[in-house]
């Protein structure tokens, strides 16, 4: 044997294994490999490719490459895009196996080329994303069903809240007819025999007649409550200084012979229902006005700070304040944390006040020092403008 | 119009509530003759001039009608709707009188033909005064249909 002969053989030699490793590394790969010609016919594929197409390679060598997926017409578009881009990534498609199981697959594949560079084809390589999916899916069931359970458990609430405040409403709604006779009865009695009454007997009947009409304003306190309730938002873009002023108006008659000062901040623009913001600004200001009545110069401020990129509304005063240990009481309905002789009230108006605030999807929390005075802040989740010039719209035209 | 006839027709199921109503009628001298109607049907049947009533004419009809929603059997509301559909009762002013404030009511009543619709105040000095007002307007201010308005055109 030459030397020639020799070498030449040695060379194919190596060739021959180079080229059966290459190939054991093909054959040992899960995911489906495929090569392309440029008129879309396969012309090589691995032992993955026959598993998910159920077809061996004689079967599949020389036939179309978009036959064995679902949606041919995107197979075809896959291959066309390497051709005319040099490659494509996580392009998603399913293969059809012989016997009808579908596999989801996404295709990474690449031109390859000639040494002097022309394209001969295609490789295709697939990736089985069939877990991937049956998780996604599963996920999407667990959401779909979690969203039902709320749906469920809200309208179930929403109707029980319904049935309370309808019996709420119904039972001070009966109440009233009783409680307007019990006052007309102790009124004519009042004004037609008391002359012939005892002292003491004329004292009892103006503790019943305070005792009902204490009632009534309970009893008209719940049915607003309960309305309140009941009644739909009218949102509209609202001036909070507007209705602000329009409140303190309304409260003159409480401010009579008073000093207070009164210092006012700037109010921003929000989407609100008015009537209802209103009385929200007039419970919270005749409640300073109330509790600053023991201060010499009491001093009532109304202003907007900004918390998390939202506005907060804040009333505060210099009155007797609450402790705070009783914060969690607030709010509750009746609840009460003077004396009726020290300050009147039913003990509904912060009640009022937090169902209004929720209605419109907002918070509502206080800060008291005993002596020192209190502070009542809420946030309304409709679209708001940051406090600012007031005359300006949000979003205006600049 | 003889001067006996009635000029109010109280329909009102509550004892106590006629009887406040009443006295407060009364004190303010503007009523001398008010009928009190205790249910629907009893209502319905001084106005149409049935039984017991069968001795009335439709031309004495009250000058005014105040009426309670909440009545026992025939409410309110079908009280008012017998009055307003026939040509004989139909201009017989109708005040609803009642406690309620709720919006579907004042609704249906003024969609029924109601002549106005006042909310009972709990306060009786409040109620004693609208009760006046009540009466000064219908009894003195208010002129009456005539007997005209009572036949079928």
């Amino acid at each position: 044997m030459s030397t020639d002969t020799t070498e030449r053989h040695l060379a194919d030699e190596a060739a021959r294994r180079t080229g059966a490793y290459n190939r054991s590394l093909i054959e040992a790969s899960l995911d489906p490999l495929v090569t392309i010609a440029p008129d879309g016919k396969i012309t090589d594929v691995n032992n993955a490719t026959e598993k998910a197409t159920g077809l061996s390679r004689q079967q599949l060598i020389g036939t179309d490459f978009s036959d064995y997926f679902t949606d041919p017409g995107k197979a075809r578009a896959g291959y066309e895009q390497v051709f005319r881009e040099g490659l494509i990534k996580d392009y998603e498609l399913e293969i059809r196996r012989r016997d009808g199981h579908v596999t989801p697959v996404l295709y990474n594949a690449s031109v390859y080329r000639h040494e002097a560079g022309d394209v001969i084809g295609v490789f295709a390589a697939a990736r089985d994303i069939s877990e991937r999916k049956r998780a996604e899916e599963e996920i999407r069931k667990l959401n779909e069903e979690l969203d039902a359970r709320v749906r469920r458990h809200t309208a179930e609430l929403e109707a029980t809240n319904k049935d309370l405040e309808a019996f709420t409403y119904s039972v001070s709604h009966d109440l009233r007819g009783p409680l307007r006779h019990i006052d007309g009865f102790s009124k004519l009695l009042f004004e037609e025999y008391s002359v012939d009454l005892p002292e003491e007997a004329r004292r009892y009947l103006s503790r019943i007649r305070d005792g009902t009409r204490r009632m009534g304003m309970m009893v008209d306190d719940l049915l607003n409550l309960t309305r309140l309730g009941r009644k739909e938002l009218s949102l509209q873009l609202t001036r909070l200084s507007s209705l602000l002023e329009e409140a303190i108006g309304d409260l003159q008659p409480e401010m009579a012979g008073r000093e207070i000062e009164w210092r006012i901040g700037k109010l921003p623009f929000v989407e609100c229902d008015p009537a209802l913001l209103k009385q929200v600004f007039a419970n919270l200001l005749s409640n300073a006005l109330k509790f600053t009545r023991l201060q010499e110069h009491a001093v009532i401020e109304v202003g907007a700070t900004t918390q998390d990129g939202r506005a907060v509304i804040f009333v505060r005063d210099n009155g007797v304040g609450f402790s705070m240990k009783y914060v969690d009481k607030l709010f509750g309905v009746f609840q009460r944390l003077h004396r009726p002789e020290d300050f009147e009230g039913t003990g509904i108006g912060l009640a009022i006040v937090q169902r209004i605030v929720h209605k419109h999807r907002g918070r509502v929390w206080a800060e008291g020092e005993l002596n020192k005075g209190a502070a009542f802040f809420f946030t309304l989740e409709a679209a708001e403008s940051p406090p600012g010039e007031s005359n300006a719209l949000p979003g205006g035209a600049t | 119009m003889i001067k006996q006839d009635v000029e109010i027709l109280l329909v009102k199921d509550n004892l106590d509530a006629v009887e406040l109503a009443l006295h407060a009628l009364h004190q303010e001298r503007l009523a001398n003759h008010i009928e009190v109607a205790r249910d629907g049907e009893e209502a319905l049947d001084f106005l149409f001039c049935r039984c017991p009533y069968a001795h009335r004419s439709f031309e004495q009809a009250p000058r005014v009608v105040l009426l309670d929603l909440k009545l026992p059997q025939e409410d309110g509301m079908e009280v008012l709707r017998g009055i307003k559909k026939d040509p004989r009762t139909k201009a017989i002013p109708v005040v609803i009188l009642t406690a309620s404030r709720e919006e579907s009511d004042l609704a249906n009543g003024y969609h029924l033909g109601a002549d106005g619709y006042v909310q009972k105040p709990v306060d009786f000095d409040n109620f004693r005064n609208l009760v006046k007002q009540l009466g000064l307007y219908w009894l003195v201010v208010n002129q009456p249909p005539p007997t005209a308005a009572f036949q079928p055109r």
